[in-house]
């Protein structure tokens, strides 16, 4: 992702206690807002006496009357009626190769038009995005980019995919909802990276315009989810069961972060969910925590954490498991769960070698599912 | 020792068309900063909590448009006597926010230099501090007015309901003074009312509440509904932050019974974070040890 610019420039003036007024006033030189905010209807809420209304679209709930937002910040009722301020408001726009999502099933080798709005519905304490996600839509630089537009550019820079990631993008729902449309229109794959803290309705109907998501499964407790999240875990698994019985292509990520979700009983008990529930092959992703936000006090994660934990999730019977932030290590790469040979070979975001024919292994012809052209 | 909060009344302070009476209202402040402070001379009473050179920010509430935000004349006021105290002018700041709502709830904004500074965090060359503050279970960039330009704080709030918080008052007043008080609003903002008081940029520059109780929202708050709006024309004083909230609410909790109305335990959205103030040590949240001092102006 390219350095963004979060904050606006003071123009160089170091705003000190004890400095007088005058040299502050001297230096700023207008009232000027980022306003320029969109003001288009939201979906999914509902309209109750007084002004108030409730959003549908996360398991929030939020309850609002007139001029609040939502805890997302990027929502706000006008009057009773309920708008999404980022609808066309891109903070960040990058090409990325869809591996950095990371998707490892999906358009391997594929560079993915990656956008976000500022936004999110959860507060986790060690996002990497915080500067993004944390903040109300007029505290980071955008850019007017109307669904068309973000099609255009897909097109432009030969992405075979749009992806909505970076901060979250349920918050940005009818953005996203509105490119995707568009983009399928044009053959453009849709690819979401998201915390899954969405409600039933919205996801179904995402799913209908969708082609991947991923779904960032921060731990498999509820306490976790309490003291660093700010969210729940059961709508998060709700949404992965949604997506997996949709045609929508599913992948899992888990940060393991040291002391607080890696225990080898709740890794144990995800792979576990997992298998009963999804089944072996939804590809599940373990990625290593560096410090970071609110959440300095850590080290990153031991690789011998990492390395059990894939132990574990192979034992259990899953069978794409994949270890993340760890370049060259050989669980980057997808192993043929019938012979057992590398099918395809990663280093980092790079593909060095795919050894599949229609979707199926070259050596065996097993299937290996994903979605692949 | 009991907290001393001084609630005076100003019967006539709104005319019936809801216009403030300029002299009312200064007598108001008057006579409730000389019962805290005990001193008779206005002039010298403010200097007993603010030193000539400090710049003093006067942190209102426009969150709600005109009808239920800190009026500009109420602001002004005390500005005036701060003033008066001999703090240069262009030392006093009233701010908020975002220009947007400034203007909106009435005010001019001032950047000249001279008189009464008046704008938002928004303003171009002012904006967040980049520097991210943890506290507990607080992380937030501050406006720059409140880390790095003011030296002391006077939070002049608008007593109201608060459909999460229960009731907001002068300290969830400081939520204006980060960038993401949106993500404060869980469990009824407690423990981040409290948490966010208790970090060094505010707690120490803190130096005294006043709540603007002319009119008062008692129900559906915070945003501004003429049906649950009550023309209560009083200030409330104090140099404990908790006291003067729990004062506060207590105002609300009379005029919601006086209506008709649950109180708020019963809708599930009582102030919890005073109690969790005071077991800080941030201030008194007890009947047994606010003193509250009922006058008329
Ligand atoms: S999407 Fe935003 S406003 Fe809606 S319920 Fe979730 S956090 Fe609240």
């Amino acid at each position: 992702m390219k350095r963004r610019q979060f904050f606006k420039t003071t123009g160089g003036i170091s705003l000190v206690a004890g400095s007088g007024l005058e040299s502050l006033l001297m230096n700023l030189y207008a009232f000027e807002e980022k306003a320029n905010l969109s003001k288009v209807e939201a979906l999914y809420y509902k309209k109750h006496s007084d002004r108030e209304i409730e959003c549908l679209l996360c398991p929030r709930y939020c309850k609002l009357g007139d001029k609040e937002r939502g805890y997302c910040g990027v929502r706000e009722n006008m009057g009773g009626t309920y708008y999404t301020l980022v609808y066309g408001k891109a903070c960040s726009i990058n090409v990325d190769p869809i591996e950095k999502k990371p998707f490892f099933h999906f358009l391997p080798r594929t560079n993915a038009l990656s956008i976000a709005t500022a936004g999110c519905n959860v507060n986790c304490k060690f996002c990497q995005n915080w500067e993004i996600s944390q903040v109300r839509p007029e505290q980071v630089e955008h850019y007017d980019i109307p669904p068309s537009k973000v099609v255009d550019l897909a097109k432009k820079y030969s992405c075979p995919s749009i992806a909505y990631t970076y901060t979250e993008p349920v918050v940005f729902y009818e953005y996203m909802y509105d490119t995707s449309k568009e983009a399928r229109l044009k053959r453009i794959k849709n690819a979401v990276v998201t915390g899954g803290h969405i409600n039933p309705e919205p996801l179904e109907e995402l799913t209908k315009v969708v082609d991947a998501i991923k779904i960032d499964l921060k731990a498999f407790t509820q306490d976790f989810y309490t003291s660093y999240v700010r969210g729940e875990l059961q709508p998060v698994l709700d949404a992965i069961k949604i997506v997996h019985k949709s045609n929508v292509w599913l992948e899992i990520v888990y940060l393991v972060i040291p002391t607080l979700n890696d225990s080898q009983n709740e890794i144990q008990n995800l792979c576990r969910w997992i298998m009963n529930e999804i089944g072996p092959d939804v590809p599940l992703h373990f990625s290593r925590f560096f410090p970071m936000y609110l959440m300095k006090n850590l080290p990153h994660t031991p690789l011998s954490t990492l390395e059990k934990a894939y132990k574990i999730a192979l034992a259990e019977g899953l069978h794409y498991v994949y270890l993340g932030n760890i370049p060259s290590h050989r669980a980057e790469s997808t192993y043929c769960p019938s012979c057992k040979n590398k099918v395809i070979q990663r280093i980092g975001y790079q593909i060095k070698k795919i050894e599949l024919k229609e979707g199926k292994c070259k050596f065996c012809n097993n299937p290996i599912p994903g979605v692949w052209t | 020792m009991a907290s001393k909060v001084v609630l005076i009344r100003g019967k006539g302070v709104l005319n019936g068309d809801g216009d403030i009476d300029q002299k009312r209202l200064l007598s108001m402040y008057t006579r409730g900063i000389q019962a805290l402070l005990n001193q008779q001379n206005p002039k010298e009473n403010l200097l007993l909590l603010f030193r000539r050179n400090d710049k003093v920010g006067i942190k209102i509430n426009t969150i709600a448009g005109k009808m239920l935000s800190t009026r500009p004349e109420v602001s002004l006021s005390l500005a005036k006597l701060l003033s008066g105290s001999g703090i240069q002018e262009k030392n006093i700041i009233i701010w908020d926010r975002t220009n947007r709502e400034l203007r909106a709830a009435g005010y001019h904004l001032n950047i000249k230099g001279s008189g009464y500074a008046i704008f938002g965090t928004d303003t171009r060359g002012v904006d967040y501090n980049p520097r991210l503050i943890s506290h507990l279970n607080i992380g937030s960039l501050f406006s720059s007015i409140q880390s790095d330009w003011i030296t002391s704080s006077i939070s002049l709030a608008i007593l109201k309901d608060h459909g999460m918080a229960g009731v907001t008052a002068g300290m969830k007043n400081y939520f204006g003074t980060i960038h993401n008080p949106n993500k404060y609003h869980d469990f009824n903002c407690d423990p981040f009312v409290a948490e966010l008081f208790e970090t060094k940029l505010i707690m120490r520059k803190h130096k005294l509440s006043i709540l603007d109780s002319l009119v008062v929202q008692y129900h559906r708050g915070p945003s501004y509904h003429a049906r649950w709006a009550e023309k209560y024309e009083a200030l409330i004083f104090s140099l404990d932050p908790v006291a003067a909230d729990f004062v506060g609410w207590q105002v609300i909790e009379k005029l919601r019974a006086k209506k008709g109305l649950p109180t708020l335990k019963e809708e599930d959205r009582e102030p919890t974070y005073l109690k969790t103030a005071e077991k800080k040590g941030l201030g008194k949240a007890n009947r047994n040890e606010v003193k509250i001092i009922e006058e008329e102006a």
